[in-house]
């Protein structure tokens, strides 16, 4: 009575994934048929398309910048995780998207969270602006990830000015760029554990 | 800076799962039951118990039911057959009309049999006589139900194969439409029989599935406004089905495999509400009438009522929408902006963002 997507996961896996990201089995195992499901090709991997494809995705001004953090986060280094190779050119398997998934479950205070605690959530906020990776958000990134988010509705000029604005008060170091750091300080006082948690069902 | 966290978080949230292409998968239940195909969550960890049961009952659909269902198929089509050929050789006149409609109804009834349908028909005093009928769409079988209680003219896409054929002897009886979507110079054809048809009181209603592509009976996706652009008065009908006992959704699989899916299932339990005919008011835009009438059927079959366009699954998405989107947000943070200002804080240490519910909305409702 199970479908036959389940039979492709195997039990192994399931623990693996479990381990590393604290998602229980039952999530897993719907993760991995809403994988399955947005697989048009049928191939194992997703690509920028299949996630494209997702109507409330598509209309989502970050949309692209949510796309990107999935085939970024393949690329990254992960020393502890046996995980070999970087992703083939624009494909993520299921162990990269539930890893990026997993940074979004809630945080439970019983758990030991290694994905989704407070410092990982605000570094995956932190790389949905930091454009070309360096670790640093310039002006002209922040600008960038404004435009996306107002469209043409608000002119370059006040757009300049909100961004000079949030770089003054955010900038400590003087370097006219947010750190990682400098970041992390900005969003103290924001509840990043409630904005940045989705319930996933079992 | 926190404005991108609600985003982030609503666009992985449609990631993990999101309200469209929820509806072209079959509906999903919480609780087991008998038929427990259509689950993705595989209920092969329940007791042995349940599984015992579940296996029984798969026994007896397939070795008692489905035969005894193609007995009456065996039936049913020669006498459909037999019954259109009868009747296409009568002039086209109000004798014919007549015969068709007895025959139909007739017809249907036995067809219907064989899926062991179960239909409750709601307010049939609103049954339309002649003119325009919209309805919700969920499986290829939907005009089926429908002409068991009374007759009428359908619009639909051609098919090739053994639906084709039926398709074809349906024309024998009645003025059907077949269109082909992909043609389309084939639209101005239809649209040009359509009205001709509508004005006339004599002719039965014309039958139309305004979504355009069947979905999975929890909700109602955006109607094609076309037909709302001339047609003034609808009669609109909600079709439910009862998930417990078929699952009639056709998710675009193939229709022999379909069809092999309704036969071995219980039975094909629906509720039928025949709604009042609605008028479109003289300022409204076609737009906002087939909203209306959407609506109005949605809430009368318990069906959610969406405002995605079922096309969007398959071709890309429209532009307004994230336009909307944009506009909505640039308001927020333009209102933002203008309380800082406001406020006349000097020296800004942290930037304490009030949480305003920023509430991204996936669902237009």
């Amino acid at each position: 009575m199970g479908n036959k997507s389940s039979l492709m996961l195997q039990e192994q896996d399931i623990r693996d994934i479990q381990s590393e990201t604290g998602f229980l089995p039952s999530q897993i195992e719907r993760l991995y048929s809403r994988f399955t499901s947005l697989d048009k090709g049928d191939n194992g991997t997703l690509s920028r398309e299949d996630f494209l494809r997702i109507p409330e995705l598509a209309i989502n001004p970050l949309g692209d910048r949510i796309v990107h953090a999935f085939f970024k986060e393949s690329e990254d280094d992960h020393p502890l995780n046996p995980l070999p190779k970087p992703s083939e050119d624009d494909h993520v398997n299921f162990r990269q998207f539930v890893r990026v998934l997993a940074h979004f479950r809630p945080i439970k205070r019983t758990q030991d969270n290694k994905l989704n605690a407070r410092e990982e959530k605000l570094h995956f906020a932190f790389k949905m602006y930091d454009l070309d990776d360096d670790e640093r958000i310039s002006r002209e990134e922040l600008l960038a990830v404004l435009h996306m988010m107002v469209g043409e509705n608000i002119s370059d000029d006040q757009l300049n000015s909100i961004a000079e604005r949030t770089i003054l008060e955010a900038d400590k170091d003087g370097d006219q760029m947010i750190s990682f750091e400098e970041f992390c300080c900005a969003l103290e006082r924001t509840d990043v554990e409630q904005k940045m948690s989705i319930k996933f069902l079992k | 800076m926190s404005h991108v966290l609600e985003y982030v978080t609503a666009g992985m949230a449609s990631i993990m799962e999101d309200n469209v292409s929820k509806l072209f998968i079959h509906e999903e239940f919480t609780m087991w039951n008998f038929l427990s195909r259509t689950n993705n969550r595989g209920y092969g960890n329940e007791s042995v118990l349940i599984n015992l049961c579940w296996l029984l009952g798969l026994l007896v659909r397939y070795c008692l039911l489905l035969p005894l269902r193609l007995i009456i198929l065996t039936f049913a089509f020669p006498l459909f057959y037999i019954s259109l050929s009868f009747i296409g050789r009568f002039p086209e006149g109000r004798f014919k009309r007549w015969l068709y409609s007895k025959l139909c109804t007739f017809n249907s009834k036995i067809l219907a049999s064989s899926l062991t349908l179960v239909a409750t028909h709601h307010n049939m005093e609103n049954t339309p006589k002649s003119g325009l009928a919209v309805a919700n769409h969920t499986s290829p079988f939907d005009p089926l139900l429908l002409t068991t209680h009374s007759c009428y003219d359908i619009v639909g896409q051609n098919h090739g194969g053994l639906m084709g054929l039926c398709l074809q002897m349906l024309s024998k009886g009645s003025h059907h439409i077949w269109f082909e979507r992909t043609d389309p110079e084939d639209r101005n054809r239809v649209v040009k029989l359509m009205k001709d048809r509508i004005s006339n009181s004599d002719l039965p209603p014309i039958l139309l599935f305004p979504e355009g592509v069947c979905v999975n009976n929890t909700s109602v996706l955006q109607f094609k406004k076309g037909v709302f652009e001339f047609a003034t008065t609808v009669h609109p009908i909600a079709v439910r089905y009862d998930g417990r006992f078929a699952n009639a959704f056709w998710g675009q699989e193939s229709i022999s495999k379909y069809c092999l899916n309704l036969l071995t299932s219980w039975a094909l339990v629906c509720d039928i509400w025949y709604l009042p005919p609605m008028t479109r008011r003289p300022e409204e835009s076609a737009t906002e009438f087939a909203d209306r009438v959407k609506a109005k059927i949605a809430m009368a079959g318990g069906m959610l009522d969406l405002d995605w366009d079922g096309y969007l699954v398959n071709h890309p998405f429209k532009k307004e929408k994230l336009m909307q989107q944009q506009w909505e947000f640039a308001r927020h943070l333009q209102q933002d902006e203008a309380q800082e200002d406001n406020q006349q804080l000097p020296t800004i240490k942290k930037k304490k963002r009030k949480n305003k519910s920023f509430e991204y909305n996936r669902v237009h409702s």
